[in-house]
């Protein structure tokens, strides 16, 4: 049964070499791979990504694993590859998720970039930048400093502890404290994992361990609800302060209970705008200004070129009384 | 004098395994409160039961299942998806009495799917739980369409966070619930059938005990308590997120195997399991509380699950558990 | 012994594993013509081979019955990585890295085997605490990070095609999986799996040495990983501390889908040979339809579901 079972896998393997792909391709394709399916930030860039691709002329394939799993990812990519699409940016998990592909998408011409989180020295062709990972990492800091004060203690609860852009953000969280503000005393990163629940629970803990805490980081986004419930439940509201890259719409009541002080983050919406717009460069073979005008876009966008980064702008920060005016 | 035995004997009433899970309790508590100052609090003490409770219901479930010679590894998406049901109903109306029902009710729904599955298409529990996992998890996706549901309002948590005779209702709800499923386990022909079961199905089925009857009940009963965990989840969190409870189903199977159900069926604990719970959670809390990184907490679930039941192994003499394999 | 084996189980789901395969081609063909080429190929055994080694331990170590179950094969195949790694940043000379990868599995699969015969802990307890461990083990002394430094000549091998199939695939996978079979259908060590699976009593009253046996394949089990773990750092290029997430449980589907009963001494590699080949198809197809990946999982879990009902139904029918 096995010998026969390899026979038809030969044959069929044979048959399909024999057989060249044909190609009917009337409009360029770009496709964007994010970390995760079905959470709202990447949902944003989705809704971008297809404005865009109407403006452009483009046809816009999003497709992403379900579970923050490197091989997952990998292995969509390569199947866009396969599919022959000529753009194809990713929202890397860790440099991995393209490593072994990048070659391969070269040979066949095809533009691999990455967006919203890089993989430096990989090879790829560009990357889309909503804000520099610096620029993040300071925000946060700077922005509680003016609410807590220079002498405080930070905590920080992170999602998965292998999310590569989530510890860059948090080294330069890190990078900044000691350097600008010495009293300041970040304490050492928790993870949570992907789920709501672990967040609370170790944010309880770590408000228990450190009754001095003044705020808490929650710095991916699936964990600013547990954060905040901590804060809530814990009957600490006004005491700590939650702060995070959490996206307008999850954070918007518990900016209002007070719960949380600020979210920042960029729009992820004009963020997947951009990502469809780098693509339809890349494939037309036009290359970057050093500030471009995005017809699609509110502000230009600039570019860097020895580092290969298309940056969206400085990213924006959420509070009670600007959060309304917001839906993403 | 009946009311007074059944205080007496048994609800309470405590074996070799659940005296040594409650000194390690006590133990822990002691050398963490030594440890660190913060420890014992009566806000720590707090946020440890409340971290509890979702997984104390479950627990419950699955000592049941466990003690039938079943299992079920998706019942942490159970309570995602009865999550889901819970938030719509909160989202559309808000009546909290409404949502208080509707989590039961989807609970003990999914129950009837997973025992059509497992009991009547007499698939092994664990490969059908398997398969529906996948199953369910593509419907918690669907169901959300990519939005988590955000913001919910606050009533059911203000419901959920009263007092009734100065007992904080989530306590009452386990009281409850633990009380209904010992009675129904010890002093109802049910809970002799059910450990019946787990013994042997064979006998259990020759001696003429409805067997298919008794397996689908506890899959229904199992169902249901993982509804009100839902609601305790979503009262807490007023969040449903995409990766609702996926951690869930391991932790309480090992919470009740440490708990000294046996997995085999036919002994079963439900004092042990709410202590293996608590002793999960008192670890993963002190553990931080003392500095030592979240990162940490899985190793320390699989070392106490391996040296609790391997040191039972030793005292009791192998031949006893080459006896239990073998019936296996 | 012929008997024991009860060929019809494994010949009627391995016939249906391809009748299922060939529609998901032919299917797949009719709807998108572009994917008949060489690559599609590659692309499937390439995200096949790590899937079929940890499938393969798995299914062994569930064939040889006494309730025999491998969780932890996921984290082994994380922790065997990231030691291998962190050996090399210690100064382990790059050519023993391959060496040190599969030795560190087979070491973690020497522990669960131990925990089994020498605590006599259930298989599924035993391997349920070192899951726990070995996954959060491989996180906790990273700190999530992935370990760089895989030397070239690796990467080669990790990622080299020949005719269309992948290195790792030929090299590895298709022999471990060629004498795996040889084993179970002509050697005594075969038998005595079987046996041991179908009646473990019998099987001890007739002097098969039943632990050992078992050990053994709990060790197998561990190196395979392994060997898996070092397929991912050669293919990757680093060693990733969570690479095996949800390993055991797609290792599991993999098994039961290529008709090995979880009760054991029913089933055959073939079959968890072509249930991989299936669920990899299945996962392709889909991508290159650009079908939501949610639907994914649903669609293995309903597939699982599937299987084993029909599996039921026909033993109804011949009984």
């Amino acid at each position: 049964m096995l010998s026969q079972f390899k026979k038809v896998l030969a044959a069929s393997a044979l048959s399909l070499a024999i057989a060249t792909a044909a190609h009917a391709a009337d409009k360029h394709k770009v496709a964007f791979v994010p970390q995760l399916i079905g959470i709202p930030y990447f949902n944003a860039m989705e809704a971008g990504g297809n404005r865009a691709a109407k403006d452009l002329g483009v046809d816009f394939i999003y497709s992403g694993p379900v579970d923050t799993n490197p091989v997952d990812q990998l292995q969509i990519v390569q199947n866009l590859i396969d599919q022959g699409v000529e753009a194809i940016s990713v929202s890397v998990l860790d440099a991995s998720s393209i490593a072994p592909v990048v070659e391969s998408a070269k040979a066949k011409g095809i533009k691999l970039f990455t967006s919203d989180s890089d993989a430096p020295d990989s090879g790829r062709a560009v990357y889309v930048a909503q804000a520099t990972d610096e620029g993040l990492g300071t925000t946060i800091i700077d922005e509680l400093v003016k609410r807590v004060g220079e002498d405080a203690t930070i905590g920080i609860v992170s999602g998965e502890a292998t999310a590569s852009n989530l510890n860059a953000w948090i080294g330069f969280m890190q990078k900044e404290a000691t350097g600008k503000y010495p009293k300041l005393k970040l304490l050492a990163p928790q993870f949570a994992g992907g789920t709501a629940e672990r967040a609370a629970q170790i944010s309880g803990d770590l408000m228990a361990a450190n009754p001095d805490v003044k705020a808490i980081i929650a710095v991916a986004s699936s964990t600013c609800p547990g954060v905040a419930q901590a804060i809530e439940t814990a009957g600490k509201i006004g005491s700590v302060i939650g702060a995070g890259y959490c996206s307008p719409n999850t954070a918007r009541s518990y900016l209002k209970s007070g719960a949380f002080g600020f979210t920042v983050l960029w729009d992820p919406e004009q963020l997947g705008y951009l990502t469809v717009w780098a693509g339809k460069q890349l494939i037309d073979g036009k290359s970057f200004e050093a500030e471009n005008k995005v017809a699609g876009l509110e502000k230009p966008v600039t570019y860097d070129a020895a580092k290969g980064i298309l940056l969206l702008g400085p990213p924006a920060v959420f509070t009670k009384d600007n959060v309304d005016k917001f839906n993403f | 004098m009946n009311a007074v035995r059944l205080i007496g004997d048994g609800v309470f009433s405590m074996n070799g395994r659940e005296w040594s899970l409650l000194v390690a309790c006590l133990l822990a508590i002691v050398i963490f409160s030594v440890a660190s100052p913060h420890y014992a609090t009566s806000g720590n003490a707090a946020t440890v039961l409340r971290n509890s409770v979702e997984l104390l219901l479950i627990g419950l479930g699955m000592t049941l299942l466990l003690a039938m010679g079943g299992i079920d590894v998706s019942i942490g998406i159970v309570m995602g998806l009865a999550a889901i049901a819970i938030g719509r109903v909160l989202g559309a109306d808000g009546n909290p009495l409404l949502a208080i029902v509707v989590g039961p009710l989807v609970g003990a729904l999914l129950g009837c799917v997973t025992a059509a599955v497992v009991v009547l298409g007499r698939v092994p529990a664990i490969v059908g739980t398997l398969g529906l996992l996948g199953v369910y998890r593509t419907a918690v996706f669907v169901l959300l369409g990519g939005q988590w549901l955000s913001g919910l309002p606050s009533s059911l948590t203000n419901l959920l966070a009263t007092s009734v005779l100065g007992v904080p209702v989530p306590a009452l709800a386990i009281a409850v619930a633990y009380l209904a499923v010992w009675l129904a386990l010890r002093r109802t022909p049910y809970g002799l059938h059910l450990l019946a079961i787990g013994n042997s199905e064979e006998k259990a089925r020759l001696s003429g005990i409805p067997v298919i009857k008794v397996r689908f009940i506890t899959f229904v009963i199992s169902g249901v308590l993982t509804g009100i965990a839902a609601t305790f989840y979503v009262a807490t969190y007023r969040n449903v997120e995409m990766t609702i409870g996926s951690t869930l189903a391991l932790d309480a199977i090992a919470a009740v195997i440490l708990g000294g159900t046996s997995i085999l069926g036919g002994r079963c604990s439900l004092i042990g399991t709410v202590l293996g719970v608590l002793l999960l959670r008192i670890l993963q809390n002190g553990l931080l509380l003392i500095g030592v990184p979240s990162l940490w907490q899985p190793v320390v679930t699989g070392v106490l699950i391996i040296g609790v039941l391997g040191f039972e192994a030793v005292c009791n003499g192998l031949p006893l558990g080459r006896f239990q394999r073998a019936r296996a | 012994m012929k008997t024991l084996r009860n060929l019809q189980g494994p010949a009627l789901t391995l016939a249906l594993l391809c009748a299922l395969w060939l529609i998901v081609i032919v299917g797949l063909l009719a709807l998108k013509p572009s994917v008949y080429n060489l690559g599609t190929v590659t692309t499937i055994l390439q995200f096949s081979t790590i899937l079929a080694l940890v499938g393969l331990g798995q299914g062994l170590v569930i064939m040889a019955g006494g309730a025999g179950i491998d969780l932890s094969v996921g984290g082994a195949v994380s922790l065997s990585a990231i030691v291998a790694m962190l050996c090399l940043k210690l100064g382990l000379p790059p050519v023993l890295l391959p060496a040190v990868c599969i030795l560190a599995g087979a070491m973690l699969g020497a522990l669960n085997g131990w925990l089994v015969n020498g605590l006599a802990l259930l298989p599924f307890i035993a391997t349920l605490g070192t899951f726990f461990v070995y996954s959060g083990a491989a996180l906790a002394v990273t700190g999530g990070a992935a370990q760089a430094g895989v030397p070239p000549w690796l990467l080669l091998w990790g990622r080299g095609v020949v005719m269309g199939i992948p290195m790792p695939f030929l090299t590895l996978a298709i022999p471990c999986f060629a004498l795996a079979g040889l084993v179970l259908l002509s050697t005594a060590w075969g038998r005595w799996i079987y046996a041991m699976g179908f009646n473990e009593r019998s099987a001890k009253l007739v002097g098969i040495p039943v632990d050992r046996v078992r050990f053994i394949l709990y060790v197998l089990s561990g190196a395979l990983a392994g060997a898996a773990g070092l397929v991912s750092i050669a293919w990757l290029g680093s060693g990733r501390p969570n690479i095996g997430q949800n390993l055991e449980l797609e290792s599991l589907t993999a098994a039961m889908l290529g008709g090995i009963a979880i009760t054991g001494g029913r089933g055959g590699v073939g079959g968890v040979f072509a249930a991989v080949l299936l669920l990899v198809t299945l996962k392709t197809g889909l991508l290159q339809l650009n079908i939501n990946t949610v639907w994914q999982v649903g669609i293995v879990g309903a597939l699982l579901v599937f299987v084993l009902l029909a599996d039921r139904l026909s033993q109804r029918w011949r009984s």
